[in-house]
């Protein structure tokens, strides 16, 4: 099976999955050796050869080795005659010297080897179509049994001759043979060979298997290709077709659930909205968790981008996942380490899709989508039931704070509270009739609107996208241009994601010896973050507290405000007002580009030498605009007259890196690669952003800032900052297999970055692995069940460096003193220096096991690993007494461990019908060994809401909550126990527990509730997630069904702060319906009270919500047409599907959907406090080919 | 041809080797930082003019009093929350709630932010007092007076603390390295910390400040007033100095006191109250020395927190989080212009944001720190309305002169009453329209208790109650209107113990620094 590599390089091009592209090639390019497999270079030729024409010369070659020759009819070169002297010369160099002589060119597959024309030759007229005498003239059409796609360059040979052709750009061939005996053999890489007897027939048409053993695909890996069948490492891959499935913005939306041990967590519906990548859990407390991501072997900028508490996208957000070729993540510490001091989050390596070598080929994808609200959703009071709370809010006052409340006081004499709060029926008769077009009730005090915001708020707007890809080219040269355009309208109103993308890709094998080539991509992308404002009152927070009662606008076109019912609900612009009336543009604009030159030093010895860069800039737009007024004649004050925001960000990145390959086998049995190279990396980063506020009108935005009357919006109005980081590394690996049974892998960087420490810029990753291919071995090669059997083990460090910059380095802060009431500058303390900083770093053991069943039909591969991270860096918390808050610090050791198990097992397949199966699961434990002080660490990695919302301990998990444990209610017979807790009690002074309070756990039982009766109530981590994954084909139609789990993830649902302890404020859950009363005992929910009679609002177990869900993720229904009609339209190919995403969700939480996140501390996974819904989205698609 | 490949790739590896030595080359300055946004303290003070922007980084501090503690509440809420007079609208803010009901513990926020940021007001000032000696150029007055402005700073910190927690770990250098041993600092004795403070004031006072400021920075009276308010409260619990102390603080007291009669325009009582919170006013006369705000440049954000909760009076958000409590306000004497509408208190405004039609609130709410400019206000007579800014630029006093002659009333009549101390008392009452028994109607023990009662009065929710009842280990009881024992007094329904003579120490650091231990008496 040696020929199994440029089988499978050739299997590779037809996927789009080409990766090194010297190797895809030389794959196609005899010329090019050191790739086509050792059998080239090993069979010797000795044949004196004196002036024999060029089909004698290959009946000699034939009968010297194993080969056969291919020899389309129509390249024959029937007069030219050569003469030559091989001397024990190899095969590839025979090969050679023949393409010299003839202008021939040959492409090896398996032990044929087919000549064609070489346009590259001097042209010498060689091909002279000579007429065979033929019986029968056959063609047909050769096309993939899987998706039926037309395949082009298939080699189809009469067997035992070397009669033979391949198939042109279309997948069409015509062939003539001597009779009907014939025997037809149809081989391509990647597929199983085919042969079909001739017989009568006239048109053969053949769908071709594709070769399931996927053993020998190749993935990339850092700094390389290897097949998948000699890796040592853990190593996912996801590939265009995936990618294709979904019609995802984003390209971590597109990973989800593809790879065990990367949770994807998707935690807005916004268009392109934030994700959470993580990679076998955490490894770090303060610094970032996210993947590093290569794009070609350009690094992406790590890190989170924020704006303050607000997430907006990662930089690889802004790449158009319609270009990408390949995804590879890389899990183990095997595969990690060849990137050092960035590997510990794990490697996401991108390869775009590059230019074609077998002709011109044009393809265009088009999607129509509408989002509708998602299959769950949260229920607000309607508008009477609205009314009812807030009349029993009003009666319970009297109870719950007997201290405040004066029975004869009040308009009516009917009691009054001493906030000032009056009877609702007060309220409410100053809004009838008389109050004319801003009236809300009718003579009898019914309410005249009820609003569902929820529904007003969202729009089923069309979204389209459209990626066009024109490629070209031959072996040698080839080029693509890929564009892109999408228009994503989001499911709330006014939400949108716009992005033109194009890039430009080329290759060239300049001479023998140096390939180069590149790629130019720049994309603009614009969002309008209508769900910005965590916190505040925005307008997602809006949808649950606008009041029903209230219309959208009134008959005068002016928009409905929550004052305007009353001043004793707090205030809040309506949803819809916000929503269409403010705007936050966030454009980004990303200019990506690499350049690369191979060149083939000796045999078996390559330099690569890469520049690469990425420039981002980023423009952030803001405008909030005048409210609508809380009274008919209320004056909107100055700093309510209009605020406009801009900030531009740009970063700057370039790498340069060179790094020589050298491949060798030894007698056969060893098998060397060792790569050795030296990367720069520099990131330069630059931001300034400016405010003004109070416009005469709102119509100028962000345009004319200098219009405003108010410069002094933010302190200080205006600011900047520079930040410059860099990288220098050295890094090598060497892997050796040993009858290709026993394979090691070392690897080793030295990375250097200037953000640590003078003393600790450099540091040395090392890894180690090594696997052994059973299957391999005599007591199990050529077993009919086992097919495919490997284990693996890895071992090694990482690092990760994701700190801020200049974290080593003691600086003051500027800070905005005031004296004669103006501001004047001062410096203060602002960060202790450290020296002593250094890498963190993350050691990680793997052993996974690879099974192969029924030539691979059943394929499964499982992954236990343990990964320990020592020298955290932490912003640990110093004594404050210092001076200082926290100090950049190597402190802490954390550990994960987990499993991960993959199966995938093609169910049936035939001509007609395949139904394939991918289930993976994946769990993850996490545990923090040690901190740097045994205090508990607040306030890092958590929000603070009421309460802290989080902690950090030793002996816990991350992601862990904390909070009070709310045991329910206060029934009727335990007033007498509730009393013990005093007059002054955690509800306020003067306000004693009563039936119908919230009723805590007292962990110290002191008849107190406070700080000292918080504990762990929870954690947003899941016990356990994955997916499974259905693909059906029925002939022309397909069918993917993609469900996505996850088990055991708490979520800590802070909305309940707005949805049950704020009646009399806002609008409330419909849940509090079913709060306690003398009748209703016995439930979590307190008593409704007017939020001014001492209603309590703290995080607790009551917030804290089950948020295992199943979800149906993806389901899409395709269509390929016929080749005849698409030809008949000229195309050479076409599928229209339909699809819809996020079409089921099946869950105990409360809310709209438990996979949410709001902030973007590292450890806020599941902690929700109003997010973007998540639409369920309908799609109609269509993919032709040209 | 072959020949000339290989001369190609030999040359090709040449100038990839080149390049490799290079990029290893570069690498030694390629890693090096610096950063540009801010400055180092080394490349810092190298003009006479740093020491001046030093000392207004450690007056920046003082903005922490009003900055946020968690939800609807600000950290100064703390001290009138513990004061017993206060009470609030809503109750979402368990640590808040917590200090109202006395159930607070070390990991309260309020509690954690006032020691963190007085200690970072401590770190800004020791920076000043170790490197403005060696700036370069600088004249000895300057040095000494940003010297002295720095250690004024650093004893106003120092009082706090000191007064919250008693004995307490006292830094008087600044730390640049976080292994320095002082990192993890132990407890120094209350009168050790006192000892510095006095110190610290004696400098200041020596330091050729003006004798009042206008522009914010601490003048000579109010190192004066600051002093005079340290020996009183050294004077009482927890050291019990007692009559030597009574001495140097009504002697200090009664310098500035002098002072005002000698410059009745540069120190002295507000005629009106409106003055004591017209931005207008900021630094002068009764305000001795204040926390600077400015509007849009630093809002004096905690004006929300004193206004009716939602009632849409005002153009600022209104949370009432600190609301007197109706027993409080009942100990007033009748005819109390304090306590007259918009005394002190107010319980009219205007609805619709500040502007509209007026309005009679249930109850009363402060007015003493209202901003009229932020808030808005209707059309009175020909007076035109004003639409509130929303931001308020009122600064809030941290020294008031009505405290001073309070202070000097109560010294003087410990060492006996005199003619003096009871004008003082009389200054604040005939303001407030009160009239007050002739000084033959009072002895010692009745004087003292009339002053501690008017220092109730006039001094409420300025942050000084808490200090007084820490102080005199007395509480005023609403009910009887006497001053009880602060053991077993009842506020607000809970009960004093010992232990709420200090606070808990904070509970981050006394978990994290070792040497903090044990914890203050009872927690």
């Amino acid at each position: 099976m040696q020929i199994t590599l440029p089988k499978l390089l050739k299997f590779m091009s037809q996927q789009c999955l080409m990766i090194i592209i010297l190797q895809v090639m030389s794959m196609q390019l005899l010329i090019a050796e050191h790739v086509v497999g050792q059998n080239l270079k090993t069979t010797k030729v000795t044949a004196k050869i004196q002036r024999k024409r060029i089909e004698e010369i290959f009946k000699v070659i034939e009968k010297k080795t194993d080969y056969v020759f291919v020899f389309p009819s129509e390249v024959k070169d029937e007069d030219d005659t050569y003469s030559f002297n091989f001397a024990n010369e190899s095969l590839d160099n025979v090969l050679r010297r023949l393409r010299q002589a003839s202008r021939l060119k040959f492409q090896v597959i398996d032990y044929t080897i087919t000549a064609a024309a070489d346009p590259t030759a001097a042209p010498k007229p060689v091909s002279i179509r000579k007429e065979v005498p033929a019986a029968i003239r056959v063609s047909g059409t050769i096309t993939d049994a899987g998706d039926n796609a037309r395949l082009p360059g298939v080699n189809i040979l009469v067997k035992g001759t070397t009669l033979g052709t391949s198939t042109d750009g279309n997948g069409a061939y015509t062939l003539d043979v001597p009779d009907e005996s014939a025997v037809l053999v149809y081989s391509f890489i990647g597929y199983q060979s085919r042969e079909i007897t001739v017989g009568t027939q006239t048109v053969i048409d053949v769908a071709m298997e594709q070769d399931v053993t996927s053993l020998q695909e190749i993935v990339v890996v850092g700094y390389g290709t290897q097949k998948k069948s000699d890796l040592t490492g853990s190593v996912g891959t996801v590939k265009a077709e995936d990618i294709q499935e979904r019609q995802l913005p984003s390209v971590s939306q597109a990973l989800a659930g593809r790879v065990a041990g990367v949770n994807v967590s998707v935690n807005s519906g916004r268009p392109g909205g934030q994700s959470n990548v993580r990679i076998r859990g955490f490894s770090s407390i303060s610094t970032s968790n996210n993947p590093l991501y290569v794009v070609d072997g350009v690094i992406m900028p790590v890190g989170t981008q924020t704006d303050g508490s607000y997430s907006l996208n990662n930089a690889i957000d802004n790449i158009n996942p319609a270009d990408i070729a390949s995804m590879e993540i890389l899990k183990d510490a095997s595969a990690t380490a060849i990137y050092g001091a960035r590997g510990a989050n794990g490697v996401i390596l991108i390869t775009t899709k590059r230019g074609s070598t077998s002709g011109s080929k044009i393809s265009y994808d088009m999607q129509l989508s509408v989002p509708t609200i998602g299959p769950n959703r949260v229920e607000m009071l309607d508008a009477q039931q609205f009314l009812d709370v807030e009349q029993l809010g009003w009666d319970n006052i009297k109870y719950y704070d007997a201290a405040g409340w004066n029975p004869t006081g009040g308009p009516n004499g009917t009691g009054s509270h001493s906030s000032g709060r009056e009877d609702p029926q007060d309220s409410r008769s100053k809004m009838g009739p008389g109050a004319g077009i801003y009236a809300l009730f009718d003579a009898n005090g019914n309410p005249l609107y009820n609003t569902d915001w929820f529904k007003e708020s969202t729009q089923n707007k069309l979204s389209q996208n459209h990626q066009l890809s024109v490629t070209g080219g031959n072996a040698d040269n080839s080029y693509g241009v890929y564009l892109g355009f999408r228009d994503d309208n989001g499911l709330l109103l006014n939400s949108f994601m716009k992005r033109y993308s194009g890039r430009f890709v080329m290759d060239s094998q300049v001479k023998s010896w140096l390939k180069i080539g590149g790629s130019l991509g720049y994309n603009y992308q614009e969002e309008n973050i209508v769900d910005f404002g965590t916190g505040g009152l925005n307008s997602v927070r809006m949808i649950t507290e606008a009041l029903p009662i209230l219309p959208v606008k009134y008959s005068n076109g002016i928009y409905s405000h929550n004052k305007n019912y009353s001043p004793s609900i707090e205030g809040g612009r309506n949803p819809v007002d916000q929503l269409l009336n403010n705007t936050y543009n966030l454009i980004s604009r990303t200019t990506l580009g690499n350049m690369y030159a191979n060149i083939k030093l000796a045999e078996g010895l390559e330099l690569r030498s890469t520049v690469g860069l990425n420039i981002l800039e980023r423009e952030r737009q803001r405008y909030d605009s005048r409210p609508a007024p809380q009274t008919p004649t209320y004056v909107n004050s100055p700093n309510e007259r209009g605020t406009a925001r801009l900030r531009s960000e740009r970063e700057t990145f370039w790498s340069f890196e060179n790094y020589l390959t050298y491949t060798k086998r030894f007698a056969d049995i060893h098998a060397l690669t060792a790569m050795v190279g030296q990367s720069a990396q520099e990131t330069n980063i630059f931001w300034f952003q400016q405010s003004s506020r109070n416009f005469i009108s709102d119509f100028f935005q962000v345009n004319n800032m200098g219009a405003a009357q108010d410069f002094a919006v933010d302190s200080p109005p205006v600011s900047s900052g520079k930040a410059r980081f860099a990288f220098s590394s050295y890094f090598g690996r060497i892997n050796y297999g040993l009858k290709d049974k026993y394979l090691v892998t070392v690897t080793g960087r030295f990375d250097g970055s200037s953000k640590f420490g003078a003393a600790n810029k450099y540091a040395f990753f090392p890894s180690a692995a090594l696997a052994w291919r059973i299957s391999e071995e005599p007591f199990l090669k050529g077993n009919r069940v086992l097919s495919n059997l490997k284990l693996r083990t890895s071992y090694g460090l990482t690092g990760n460096s994701e700190i801020s910059t200049y974290s080593a380095l003691p600086t003051l802060r500027i800070v905005t003193s005031v004296f004669s009431n103006s501001r004047v500058s001062g410096v203060a303390t602002n960060r202790l220096g450290n020296p002593d900083l250094k890498w963190e770093k993350t050691a990680q053991s793997d052993i996974g096991l690879e099974i192969g069943l029924f030539q691979n039909r059943i394929a499964i591969e499982a992954d236990v690993y343990y990964r320990r991270t020592t020298d955290m860096l932490l912003s640990a918390p110093l004594p404050v007494t210092s001076g200082y808050g926290t100090i950049t610090r190597n402190v802490g050791t954390m550990e994960n461990k987990g499993l991960e198990f993959t199966v995938t097992t093609t169910n049936v397949e035939n001509n007609d019908f395949s139904w394939r199966t991918t289930f993976n699961i994946s769990m993850n434990r996490n545990k923090v060994l040690k901190l740097a002080n045994p205090a508990p660490i607040f306030g890092v990695g958590n929000p603070n809401f009421t309460n802290q919302t989080g902690v950090i301990m030793e002996g816990q998990p991350v992601g862990s909550f904390w909070g009070l444990n709310r045991l329910g209610t206060w029934g009727s017979d335990e007033a007498a126990e509730a009393a013990k807790f005093g007059v002054n009690t955690y509800r306020g002074t003067n306000k004693p527990l009563l039936p119908g309070d919230v009723k805590y756990l007292d962990v110290d039982g002191n008849y107190a509730i406070n700080d000292n009766d918080r504990m762990i109530i929870g954690n947003g981590n899941p016990k356990s997630y994955g997916s499974f994954i259905n693909n059906l084909q029925y002939k022309a139609f397909d069918l993917v069904l993609d469900l996505q789990y996850s088990y055991g993830n708490d979520v800590l649902n802070m909305t309940m702060h707005s949805g049950e302890d704020r009646t009399g404020l806002a609008n409330s859950y419909a849940s509090v319906l079913n709060a306690w009363t003398e009748t209703n005992e016995g439930g979590e929910i307190a008593a409704v009270r007017d939020s001014k009679a001492g209603y309590v609002s703290n995080v607790d177990t009551h917030w804290i919500e089950d948020g295992s869900f199943l979800r149906g993720r993806n389901l899409v229904v395709g269509y390929t047409l016929p080749s005849n009609v698409v030809e008949r339209i000229h195309l050479s190919r076409a599928r229209v599907y339909v699809s819809t995403q996020n079409f089921f969700l099946a869950t105990k939480f409360s809310g709209n959907d438990p996979e949410v996140s709001t902030y973007t501390n590292p450890f806020a996974q599941g902690q929700t406090f109003f997010d973007y819904p998540k639409p369920t989205t309908y799609m109609f698609g269509i993919s032709v080919g040209l | 041809m072959d020949k000339m490949k290989i001369i190609n790739k030999r040359y090709i590896a040449l100038l990839c080797s080149a390049a490799l030595v290079v990029g290893a080359g570069c690498s030694s300055s390629f890693l090096d930082e610096e950063d540009p946004s801010n400055i180092a303290p080394e490349t810092f003070f190298k003009t006479p003019e740093d020491a001046e922007t030093a000392v207004r980084g450690a007056y920046e501090n003082f903005r922490f009093h009003g900055d946020g503690a968690g939800i609807f509440s600000a950290n100064f809420q703390m001290l009138d929350a513990l004061s017993g007079t206060a009470e609030t609208e809503t109750g979402q803010n368990s640590d808040l709630n917590n200090l109202y009901s006395y159930q607070y513990t070390g990991d309260n926020l309020h509690l954690q932010q006032w020691w963190q940021q007085c200690y970072e007001g401590i770190a800004n000032a020791n920076l000043s007092i170790e490197r403005i000696p060696a700036i370069p150029a600088i004249t000895e007055a300057d040095a000494l007076k940003w010297i002295g402005q720095a250690k004024f700073l650093r004893a106003f910190y120092y009082f706090w603390v000191v007064q919250l927690w008693g004995d307490v770990p006292l830094l008087t250098r600044p730390i640049y390295a976080w292994n320095d041993a002082d990192v993890n600092a132990v407890r120094t004795s209350t009168q050790q910390v006192y000892d510095l403070i006095v110190k610290d004031l004696t400098d200041a006072e020596a330091a050729g400040f003006s004798d009042t400021d206008g522009t914010g920075l601490a003048s000579k009276i109010a190192v004066k007033s600051l002093l005079a308010k340290v020996y009183l409260t050294m004077a009482g619990y927890p050291l019990s100095k007692g009559a030597s102390y009574y001495q140097l603080a009504a002697d200090k007291a009664k310098e500035v006191v002098d002072y005002s009669v000698a410059n009745p325009s540069k120190v002295g009582l507000f005629t009106s109250y409106d003055d004591l919170h017209d931005p207008a006013k900021r630094n002068q006369m009764e305000n001795i020395f204040q926390i600077q705000y400015s509007p849009g440049i630093a809002n004096a954000n905690y004006q929300t927190f004193f206004l009716p909760n939602n009632t849409n009076i005002t153009a600022s958000g209104e949370v009432g989080t600190t609301v007197p409590t109706t027993g409080f306000l009942a100990t007033y004497e009748a005819g109390d212009k304090r306590t007259m509408e918009k005394g002190f208190y107010f319980k009219q405004y205007y609805l619709d944001g500040g502007t509209g039609a007026p309005t009679t609130l249930n109850r009363f709410y402060i007015y003493k720190h209202f901003d009229v400019i932020a808030n808005g206000r209707a059309a009175i007579g020909d007076q035109p309305a004003i639409v509130g800014t929303g931001n308020s630029g009122l600064n809030y006093p941290l020294i008031l002169f009505s405290d001073v002659l309070l202070t000097y009333a109560e010294a003087q009549n410990e060492l006996g009453l005199n003619a003096g101390a009871y004008a003082g008392l009389k200054l604040i009452r005939d303001r407030a329209g009160l009239t007050t028994p002739d000084i033959g109607t009072f002895n010692q023990s009745s004087f003292r208790t009339a002053v501690w009662a008017e220092r109730w009065h006039e001094l409420s929710y300025v942050g000084i109650t808490w200090f007084d009842m820490i102080r005199l280990r007395k509480v005023y009881d609403v009910a009887s209107k006497t001053f009880v024992d602060f053991l077993g007094a009842e506020v607000n329904g809970a009960v004093l113990q010992e232990k709420h003579y200090l606070l808990p120490l904070p509970a981050a650091d006394y978990r994290n620094n070792p040497n903090l231990a044990p914890n203050n008496p009872g927690w």
